[in-house]
C-alpha cells in the first residue's frame, strides 16, 4: 500500500486521493471491497473464499497445502460460533480479507473475525411469522455473495438484501415473489458483470419460478428468466393439454450457477416440474424443468439447454451445481444429478459427452446418443400402479450438496447415497400456497451413504467410501491432497484424495448439511465447517425410511473452525 | 421465588387495612390477578377435544391434515420429515389436547411451525388433533 501511494503521488492527485481513501479505510478497520478482478481470479489465489463455489468454475478446490495428508491428524478446533437458531444450516461460509461472512437459517447473516471467532455484526432479516410455512424443506440458506462494499443474501420470504459490508445495515432490499404463495429463496447469489443473480425455490407448490439478475448497486431488475415458457414461446408445447401448467409448473432454480467469462455464459440448473410425482396432464418433456440453462448474463437469454430428466415423475429436481472443467482440450461442465448420473456436457454447445452412474440406477436403462435417458417403464408410477424399488430415490444419486473438483488431479468427489423408493402417484388438489406433490403413497427403502471419486475425463470410478448414512455435506478438496466431507451424524472427516483412506475425524455435535471451506490468515491455514441437522429428511424415515437411525437427530446451528495444533 | 411471592401477597391480604387506599388497591389488584390466573388455568384445563375417540372425526382429521398441507413437513402419516414425528411420545412439551390445538392454531414462534388458526375452524383443528392422538394410540397398540 505504501509503495502504491508513493507511486500515485507522482502520477496525479485523483489516484492519490483514492489511495488515501483506501488507507483511511484500512486505518479505521473498514473492509475493502471485492472487485471483479478478485472474483475473476479467485482460482489463482489461496487465502480467501469469496464465493460459495470458491471460483467461477465452482470447483470448491483450494490450492492451500499447509494442512496435508501428512499432518491433518494434528487438526484441532480453534473457535466455534453459534448462530442462535436450530434448523438446517445449509450454508457455505465466505472469507474476505480475514472476515467470515456466513448465513444461517431463519434469515440470519453474520460477519465474524475469522481468526478469533468474534462477531463483528449480525443481520436478522425481519421475517414474517409464517415465512417457513410454504418452504418445503426447512427455513435454511445456502450462503452469501460479496461484491464492492456489499454482502448480498436471499431470504426465506423471497427478498434479496444488500448489506453494508462494514456494518451489516441493509442498503437495499427487494422482494421478488409472494412468499405466501410459496415463492421463497435459499440460494446463494452469483455475482457476474456487476449483477446479483438469484433463483427461486417453490416447486413443491403450484408456482412459475425464475432466475433473476439485479443491479448490484441499486437492486433494480436487470432481467428475469422464467424457467417455464410463456404461452406461444418455444417449449410451451411440452407441457401437455392443461394450459395452467404454464402458470404452475414449478421448475425452481435454488442452486447457485457457474460463470464462464470467456464464453460470456452463466450455467444455471432448474428443478422438478410440479406436481412432483404425478405426470398426468403434463404430457411432454416439460421444458425447462430439470435442465441446465446456458444464459447470457447481460440479457438472461437462453443460448442453449440440456435436459437431464424429461417429463420427471420421480422428483429428480435437476438444480445441482455445475463444475466447469477443461478436460483433454474440451470445455465441459460436470454435473452430478439426483437422477443418479454424473454428466459431462460440452459447455460451448450443450452436447452430451457422458453420463455415468454415481449410484445404482434402474429408472433408466441407458442413453440415446444425444444423452436422453431411456426410461424403464417398470419404474414409472401411476394412479393404479405402485412402482417398486425405484433407484435412486428423489434425493439421488447425488443430492443438492455440492461436489468438489481437483483441477490438479482432474478428479471429482461426489457426496452420494444408495437409497431407493416405492411410489404410487395420485391426483392432488392444485391450490396456490398449498403443497402439491401428486403423491398417493411413497416409502423410502433402507440404504446407505457413500462418497465417490471419479476420474473427471473418463467418468470412471476411482474409489468409493461406504458410510451408514448419506453424505449430506458439501465437499472440499485442497492442494494438500485432502478431501473434506461431513456426515449427518456430525462427524467432519478428511480423506486421502488418491485412495479414499480416512485420515482424520472430528465430532462437531450436530449433523453437517452445509459445506466446508478453507482459508489462510497470516500464513496459517484454517478449515471451517457449519453444523446443524435439518432440512428435508422425509427420505430418512418415511415408510420405513432410507436411514431410520437419523430420526430425531440432534439439531445445532454453528460453525467450527480448525487449524493445526500449535506446539 | 414464585411461592414466596404468593405467600407474601396472601399475608398482605389478611392484614390489609381498608383505610389505606393504596393497600386496598394492591389487594384488589392481587385478587384480580389471582382470579385471572385461575381463570386462564381453568380455560387451559377446559380445552378438551369434543371429538375425542370419534373415529369418523379422526378420518376427517386426516383429510384436513393432507388438504391443509401439514403433510409437506410432517409426512403423509404424520411420521415426521422436515417437521417432527407427531405420532410418537418424543415431544418437547407434553402432548395434551390443549397444547396440540394451540400449536396448530397459533403456531410455535421461533420455529417453522406457523399458525393455521386463520384457515381452519376450531372444529377442524380438533379433528386434526384427534387424527394425531389416534395415530399415537395405534402406535402403542402395535408396540404391545
Amino acid at each position: 500500500m505504501k509503495v502504491r501511494m508513493a507511486h500515485d503521488l507522482v502520477r496525479g492527485a485523483p489516484k492519490f486521493l483514492l489511495a488515501l481513501a483506501f488507507a483511511l479505510a484500512a486505518h479505521q478497520g473498514l473492509a475493502q471491497g471485492v472487485t471483479d478482478d478478485m472474483l475473476l481470479n479467485a482460482h489463482k489465489e489461496s487465502d480467501n473464499w469469496r464465493m460459495v463455489g470458491r471460483d467461477y468454475m465452482s470447483t470448491r478446490f483450494s490450492p492451500l497445502n499447509q494442512v496435508s495428508t501428512k499432518n491433518v491428524r494434528r487438526l484441532v478446533p480453534k473457535w466455534t460460533f453459534s448462530f442462535g437458531v436450530l434448523d438446517a444450516q445449509n450454508t457455505t461460509p465466505l472469507i474476505h480479507n480475514g472476515v467470515m461472512y456466513v448465513t444461517a437459517s431463519h434469515g440470519r447473516t453474520f460477519a465474524v473475525n475469522a481468526k478469533t471467532g468474534s462477531m463483528i455484526w449480525q443481520y436478522n432479516h425481519p421475517l414474517p411469522e409464517d415465512a417457513g410455512k410454504n418452504m418445503c424443506c426447512d427455513i435454511g440458506n445456502r450462503g452469501a455473495a460479496l461484491y464492492g462494499d456489499k454482502v448480498f443474501v436471499s431470504t426465506p420470504d423471497a427478498h434479496v438484501v444488500a448489506l453494508d459490508m462494514n456494518t451489516g445495515k441493509p442498503v437495499w432490499d427487494v422482494a421478488l415473489g409472494n412468499y405466501k404463495n410459496a415463492y421463497s429463496m435459499t440460494v446463494a447469489p452469483l455475482i457476474a458483470k456487476g449483477k446479483v443473480i438469484v433463483g427461486l425455490s417453490g416447486a413443491e407448490y403450484p408456482t412459475r419460478l425464475f432466475i433473476e439478475a439485479l443491479d448490484a448497486n441499486t437492486g433494480q431488475q436487470a432481467w428475469r428468466r422464467y424457467t417455464i415458457p410463456a404461452p406461444g414461446e418455444p417449449g410451451a408445447e411440452t407441457w401437455g393439454s392443461d394450459a395452467d401448467n404454464l402458470k404452475f409448473g414449478g421448475a425452481s432454480a435454488w442452486i447457485t450457477g457457474s460463470y464462464d467469462p470467456a464464453l460470456n455464459t452463466v450455467y444455471w440448473g432448474t428443478g422438478n416440474p410440479n406436481p412432483d410425482w404425478d405426470g398426468v396432464g403434463r404430457e411432454g418433456d416439460n421444458l425447462y424443468s430439470n435442465s441446465t440453462l446456458a444464459l447470457d448474463p447481460d440479457t438472461g437469454a437462453i443460448k442453449f439447454h440440456f435436459q437431464y430428466t424429461p417429463h420427471d415423475v420421480w422428483d429428480f429436481d435437476g438444480v445441482n451445481e455445475h463444475v466447469l472443467a477443461d478436460l483433454g482440450g474440451k470445455k465441459v461442465w460436470l454435473h452430478g444429478d439426483r437422477n443418479g448420473f454424473l454428466y459431462s456436457i460440452d459447455r460451448t454447445n450443450g452436447k452430451f459427452v457422458y453420463g455415468k452412474e454415481i449410484s445404482k440406477v434402474n429408472w433408466a436403462t441407458g442413453f440415446t446418443p444425444e444423452g436422453r435417458p431411456i426410461v424403464n417403464p417398470e419404474k414409472v408410477p401411476s394412479y393404479t400402479y405402485e412402482a417398486k424399488d425405484i433407484c435412486p430415490a428423489s434425493e439421488g444419486g447425488k443430492w443438492w450438496n455440492p461436489m468438489s473438483y481437483s483441477p490438479a488431479k482432474q478428479m471429482v468427489f461426489v457426496p452420494s447415497r444408495e437409497i431407493c423408493t416405492d411410489i404410487k402417484s395420485a391426483k392432488g388438489e392444485r391450490t396456490e400456497g398449498k403443497p402439491h406433490w401428486g403423491i398417493g403413497s411413497i416409502k423410502w427403502n433402507k440404504g446407505h451413504g457413500q462418497l465417490v471419486a471419479f476420474d473427471a475425463k473418463s467418468g470412471n470410478k476411482k474409489w468409493t467410501v461406504d458410510a451408514p448414512s448419506p453424505f449430506m455435506s458439501g465437499v472440499l478438496t485442497t492442494g494438500g491432497g485432502l478431501v473434506f466431507a461431513g456426515t449427518p451424524e456430525g462427524e467432519f472427516k478428511a480423506y486421502d484424495q488418491d485412495t479414499g483412506r480416512e485420515l482424520w475425524s472430528y465430532q462437531t455435535g450436530s449433523g453437517i448439511v452445509g459445506s466446508p471451506i478453507t482459508f489462510a490468515i497470516d500464513g496459517k491455514q484454517y478449515v471451517a465447517v457449519p453444523s446443524g441437522f435439518g432440512g428435508w429428511t422425509g427420505w430418512a424415515t418415511i415408510g420405513g425410511g432410507g436411514a431410520p437411525h437419523l430420526k430425531d437427530s440432534r439439531k445445532g446451528g454453528y460453525v467450527t473452525v480448525f487449524g493445526l495444533f500449535d506446539e | 421465588m414464585q411461592e414466596a411471592a404468593t405467600v407474601r401477597r396472601l399475608s398482605f391480604g389478611r392484614e390489609s387495612d381498608m383505610r389505606n387506599s393504596v393497600a386496598w388497591f394492591h389487594h384488589a389488584g392481587a385478587l384480580a390477578l389471582t382470579l385471572l390466573l385461575l381463570g386462564a388455568a381453568r380455560a387451559e384445563e377446559e380445552l378438551k377435544n369434543p371429538f375425542a375417540g370419534d373415529a369418523a372425526a379422526a378420518a376427517e382429521g386426516k383429510r384436513l391434515f393432507l388438504k391443509t398441507g401439514c403433510y409437506a413437513c410432517h409426512g403423509h402419516e404424520a411420521e415426521g420429515a422436515v417437521g417432527p414425528d407427531l405420532t410418537d411420545d418424543e415431544w418437547i412439551y407434553k402432548p395434551t389436547d390443549s397444547m396440540i390445538f394451540n400449536t396448530i392454531a397459533k403456531g410455535r414462534p421461533g420455529t417453522v411451525m406457523a399458525p393455521f388458526g386463520d384457515q381452519l375452524t376450531p372444529d377442524e383443528i380438533w379433528k386434526i388433533v384427534e387424527f394425531l392422538r389416534d395415530k399415537n394410540r395405534q402406535r402403542h397398540l402395535e408396540q404391545r
